[in-house]
Formats: C-alpha cells, structure tokens, sequence
C-alpha cells in the first residue's frame, strides 16, 4: 500500500471500528522494508560523561550509555545526543468518534483525528493496543506524517480535533506538541490520551499547546502499579493534579479489573482524593475490562461492579460519573445536577440528544463545564 | 553432584597484528573448548555430544555495541566454520542478532547463499517475530522466529561486558536479542527478568552451549564501548551451564577492575542479582564453590 492509501485507509476505518484497535499499525511488522526511524534530538534530557544521556521526559528518568535506548524504546542514545525515533512516524491513523477517547465534555458527537507512534513508557498488563505500544518503532508499519500534514488532514476529514492517543503520546512528546501548535493555528484543538507518567517540566510545555487531557488512573495503590503497570502511582497523582489547575480541560477513566483494582474502599479512596485534588466536577469514567495481553484468566468486569463504583463517586460528591464499554447503559448519558435530566444523551459513541444551549442545561441552565463549542 | 564445568581459555596470538582476531587461532581454542566442556577429544565427537547431524543451530551473537564491542564475525564465522568442519551442515548454522543495522554496524557481511553460512537480522525479508506471545513469568514478549522457528539448537556467542544497569551483560542476557521488547526488562537491575526469558521455552529447550567472547572485555562503563576501561583479555569462556559460564566471567570483570583500582560491582551496588535468580529457578550455578574453572592457554 503507498502512503496516500495508508492515510485514505486508515482515516475512514475508525468509524467502521467501533470499540475495535486501531485501523492500521495494530500489528507487528512483517518486516523486510528498512526501518522508518527518525533522528530528531529529543527535547528533554541532559549530557552527562562519557557520551552517557538521562532522559527527563518522564518520571523513569533512563540513564543510558551510547546506542542505548531507554524504557520507551523510541528513543536513542547515539554518540551521546539523545534523539526520538518516532518523530512524525505514525503507525496508526483513524477518524474516531471523540467519544471513543472517551471524552464526553469535549466537542460532542463530533470526530478526532486519532494518531499515534511506537512506544510507551509503562507496560500495562491489560493494554488493548500493545503490538504497537510495546513494541520499537522498526517493529511496526509506519507512515511519514509530518505536523502540518497532520493538522491538514484533520481539517481534511472534517475534524474539529486531533487525538493523540492508542499508545503514549508522551514517548512522541516532540512530535505532539509541534503537531498541536500547528493544529491550533488552524483553530483545531488537540487532546490527548495518557496514562501519566510524564516529568513535571514537559507536562507544563504541553498543557500549553493541548486543549484536553483524560488521564488513565489505573489503580489506587503503588503496588497495583508496580505489579501491573510497571510504574508508580505518584507522578499519575502530580500530572492530574496539574491538569486541574492549569486551564485544560480534564477527564479520568478507571479501567475496573476484576480482583485486581476492584476493592470499594480503594474505589472511595480514589474519588475523594479526585474530589479533592481535582474538583468534583472533573468527568471520571469507570471502564470495563476485557480479557488481554497478559490477563487473560479474568473475567469481563461485572456491570454491576462499575455500578457500584459509580454509586460510591457519586455519594462522595462527583457530578459526572460515568459508566464505559457498556454500550447502551444509562450511565452512559451526562445528567444535569441541577434537574437531574439528561443533558446529553449517548448510545455508545453516539449522540442522540444534545440539551445544551451554550454549556447550560436547557431545562434548568446548570452550567454544564466542558468544551462545548 | 559434580560440580558446573567452566571453561577458559585464552591465546597469546588470537589478536592478529592487523588488528582483528585471527580466525586460525580462534579455531583453535573453540576445538579445546569444546573438547574440555564435552570431554570428547576430537572435534566430531565433541560437535555430536551437542548437536544432533541434522540440527538447525542459530549462533545468537551480541552486536549492539557497533564494531568495537560486538561479537566479532572473524570470531563468530570461525566458531560456524569449526562446528561445520565437525559434522554439521553450513547450510544449517546461521549467524544471527536483532537487526541488519547492527550487524552491518559491527561488521557483518549479510549473506544469501544456501550453502553456506548464513548471516542475518530478525528483522531480514522472511524473518520477523512469532506470532503468538510468550507469556511466561514475568515476562510478555513476541520471539525472533529465528529461535522459535529456524533453529533447533542454540549457541549463546556473547560479549562479556559490564552492564550499568544489570552489573553483567554476558551469556544470559545475550537472549535479550531474541525478544521483540527488552526494553521493559531492565527494571530491578533487570532481575529476574534476565533468568525469566532465558527460561521462556524458546530459549530453554534450544540452548546447548555458553561461549563468552572475552577477546575484549568491558569491564567498566558498559555495555558501551569506552576505550579507557576495555581490556584485551584475548579469551572465550565455555559452558554446558549457563548460569555458570556469566558468573565466571563476572569474576573476570572483578579481576579487571581490581586490577585497574576500580570498587567491585558489589560495592558500587549493582551485583548482577539475577545469577541468585536463575541459580534458584535451576537454571545452573551461580555459587563459586559448585563451579570447577579450568583455565588453559593456546599457542
């Protein structure tokens, strides 16, 4: 396939998708073609002796000797200059309903032009998209996609955002930022999709050109995180906290995994300290797992389980509470605290009744907080 | 039980006055290496205490660390050349590390011919990784199809280096190169991640034999080549135990640095943990007192 069928492909698959991986790059290689690697020197690091590097765009902080990559594997020591490797490498494209992300505050009913590259800086046990987010960047078919490109095509195809997403941005940190100035020249807003694990100095960077972040809040514990993330719990705390306090919007989504993060007295402790440290307004989604990766002896989480924990968000004091990947539950519409009626209406990604008149319930004028327009 | 046999030997000559290994040294110490880790003195005998006629054997070599670190293919082509010489087909020995980048970048000549010895990447038209993900222990990864597939014997041919992050980056670790994500295993000081792929099916049920290329040692700063600290030991260790082999050359390393004035790995914290680990998992040997070194030199 040459290019411009990668990208005509790949942009009309994601409707088609559903709840499904990303259209393309969403498998590994077959190889034979030579690698698709940038060399871009990577924006957040610091020279040390002896052409040794650290890295300093996320909490792992990688110290690495010549030709030596770090956690990510999308990036690369090479004679003692720290480069990213994916660095308008996408492999994989799609026009997704926003809601897909999930964002439900941000633009609904609309579509963002979903992107990623290799890599990522944790190794979730339960990750959907792990052929391409664990694996390096040779591993995986991708296309040349450069910033302003990216942010043509999303106007292109009609979307009013661009999402980066599928793997962790944060690994393409260079090359998100540099797409989202570009989009935001073209009044596209740029969201993204993360689990956190990002140094405090690149967060701030970033959440000067993005419009939106939904961070994935794994689990309440940093033993959950060790054994199934392979990361820490306290950088996710600090990037959520930031967010809050900065002017980008936010959301929350907490995959429920049954026996591993399911325990209500840890469910309650994580949305007080949300309520707390974020503001009772902040959407959190409670998700359903499904068997994958390297858990795959457990269940789908019971809908009654992401019941419970909604019920417990919202007796702590949160006002947007959702429950995902359970197309057609109720708890999937937005509810005015003012009234208690709907205020937007969804059947899995789609919207069937928008009751909002300028960010206000149309029944009682709540303000509803979000990006609506 | 009797002890782990290790194996050392060193030449005087193995560095040609060019510069590289000589080829008809290094011959050499593989016959009487492999003659004293199979105790059969002649080469047939001693290739067939290993390897079946008809085996199909991937020579696993490190070249990560560009030409003047890696497995040399003077050394690794002259290990192929004496196990063909031996009993076995060219046609089935192959030559093999992650990518074409890297073997290229140490020196390789990547070849196509069915006769003779083959030379290549995972990352080669045909090649790639398996399909189905290993799950084993701790570790989730996807294996070259070269071990899975191609192979049904394997040589660990290894650099002996020292590892900032593992302590030592020897025969074990060498099996990094097989897993499509090694990037998310050198957490811990890559302990027990290091005993857990080695002990992943692909790689446990393939291994036969240890061979640690000391011709140069790193045995500070590494894995990445600095001059300062890079010693020409001029040796190859062999072993049938794999825990056994990294952990006599872990005292090589200790011995170099002693002899620079450099602390022990110890002592710097970061022993490298995860020879304990394979040791317990039954992997081998780590405990000095079970291991009997044989040292000899060769003219």
């Amino acid at each position: 396939m040459n290019r411009r069928g990668f990208l005509r492909g790949a942009a009309g698959a994601g409707l088609a998708l559903g709840a499904g991986l990303p259209a393309l790059g969403a498998r590994l290689r077959g190889f034979g073609a030579g690698p698709n690697l940038s060399r871009v020197e990577a924006r957040y690091y610091v020279k040390l002796p002896d052409r040794e590097i650290e890295c300093r765009l996320c909490p792992r902080l990688c110290r690495l000797g010549d030709k030596e990559r770090g956690y990510c594997g999308v990036r690369e020591n090479i004679g003692g200059t720290y480069y990213t490797l994916v660095y308008g490498k996408v492999c994989a494209l799609n026009v997704d309903p926003i809601e897909k992300k999930p964002f439900f505050h941000v633009l609904p009913g609309t579509t963002a032009l979903s992107l990623a590259t290799a890599g990522c800086n944790v190794n979730c046990k339960f990750c959907q998209n792990w052929e391409i987010s664990q694996a390096r960047p040779e591993q995986v078919e991708a296309f040349d996609l450069a910033p302003e490109e990216a942010a043509a095509r999303a106007a292109a195809s009609g979307c009013p955002s661009i999402a980066y997403t599928y793997t962790e941005p944060t690994v393409y940190f260079e090359y998100m930022v540099d797409t989202a100035v570009r989009a935001k020249k073209r009044g596209i807003r740029n969201i993204v999709v993360t689990g956190g694990h990002i140094s405090p100095e690149p967060l701030a960077e970033l959440l000067g050109v993005v419009d939106a972040v939904k961070v994935d809040l794994k689990g309440f514990t940093e033993e959950f995180y060790a054994a199934y993330v392979r990361g820490a719990l306290k950088p996710v705390l600090e990037t959520i906290r930031a967010v809050a306090r900065s002017k980008v919007w936010l959301e929350i989504v907490v995959l429920v995994i049954p026996t591993l993060n399911d325990r209500m007295d840890l469910i309650r402790d994580m949305v007080r300290w949300i309520r707390d440290e974020a503001g009772e307004g902040v959407p959190v989604h409670f998700t359903r797992f499904q068997p994958m990766y390297l858990v795959k002896n457990l269940p789908p989480t019971p809908v009654s389980t992401l019941e419970a924990a909604r019920r417990i968000a919202l007796e702590e004091g949160l006002r947007y509470v959702y429950v995902g990947n359970v197309p057609g539950h109720e708890s999937e519409n937005t509810y005015c605290p003012g009234c208690g009626k709907v205020a937007i209406a969804r059947a899995g990604y789609a919207i069937e009744a928008l009751r909002l008149k300028k960010g206000k319930c149309e029944s009682c004028g709540t303000p509803i907080p979000g990006i609506w327009a | 039980m009797a002890k782990a046999r290790v194996v050392v030997i060193r030449s005087g000559s193995v560095w040609s006055p060019a510069g590289g290994p000589d080829p008809a040294v290094a011959a050499r110490m593989f016959a009487r290496g492999f003659s004293l880790v199979t105790g059969e003195e002649d080469g047939p005998a001693a290739a067939a205490a290993l390897f079946r006629p008809d085996d199909r054997i991937g020579i696993k070599i490190n070249t990560i660390g560009g030409r003047a670190i890696s497995t040399r293919p003077e050394t690794a082509l002259a290990l192929a050349a004496w196990i063909s010489r031996n009993g076995l087909l060219a046609k089935n020995l192959f030559v093999w590390d992650r990518t074409t980048r890297e073997l290229r970048d140490a020196g390789y000549a990547l070849s196509a011919g069915r006769s003779e010895v083959r030379v290549f990447g995972t990352d080669a038209a045909g090649v790639g990784y398996g399909a189905d993900l290993v799950s084993h222990l701790g570790v989730g990864s996807l294996f070259s199809k070269i071990q899975t597939e191609f192979a049904t014997a394997s040589i660990s041919l290894a650099i002996l280096k020292d590892h900032g992050l593992a302590g030592v980056t020897a025969g074990l670790k060498n099996y990094f190169g097989a897993i499509h994500n090694p990037n998310k295993y050198h957490e811990g000081r890559c302990d027990p991640f290091i005993a857990e792929v080695f002990d992943a099916p692909p790689v446990k049920s393939r291994h036969r034999l240890t061979i640690l290329d000391a011709l140069v040692v790193q045995y500070h700063r590494g894995p990445s080549y600095h001059a300062r600290w890079a010693e020409k030991f001029a040796g190859f260790v062999f072993s049938l135990d794999p825990v056994a082999a990294d952990a006599v050359g872990w005292t090589i390393i200790e011995r170099l640095r002693a002899a620079a004035g450099l602390p022990t790995l110890s002592e710097e914290g970061r022993a490298p943990s995860y020879l304990a680990t394979a040791e317990k998992m039954g992997l081998g040997r780590a405990d000095p007192a079970e291991i009997e070194t044989v040292e000899e030199t060769v003219a």
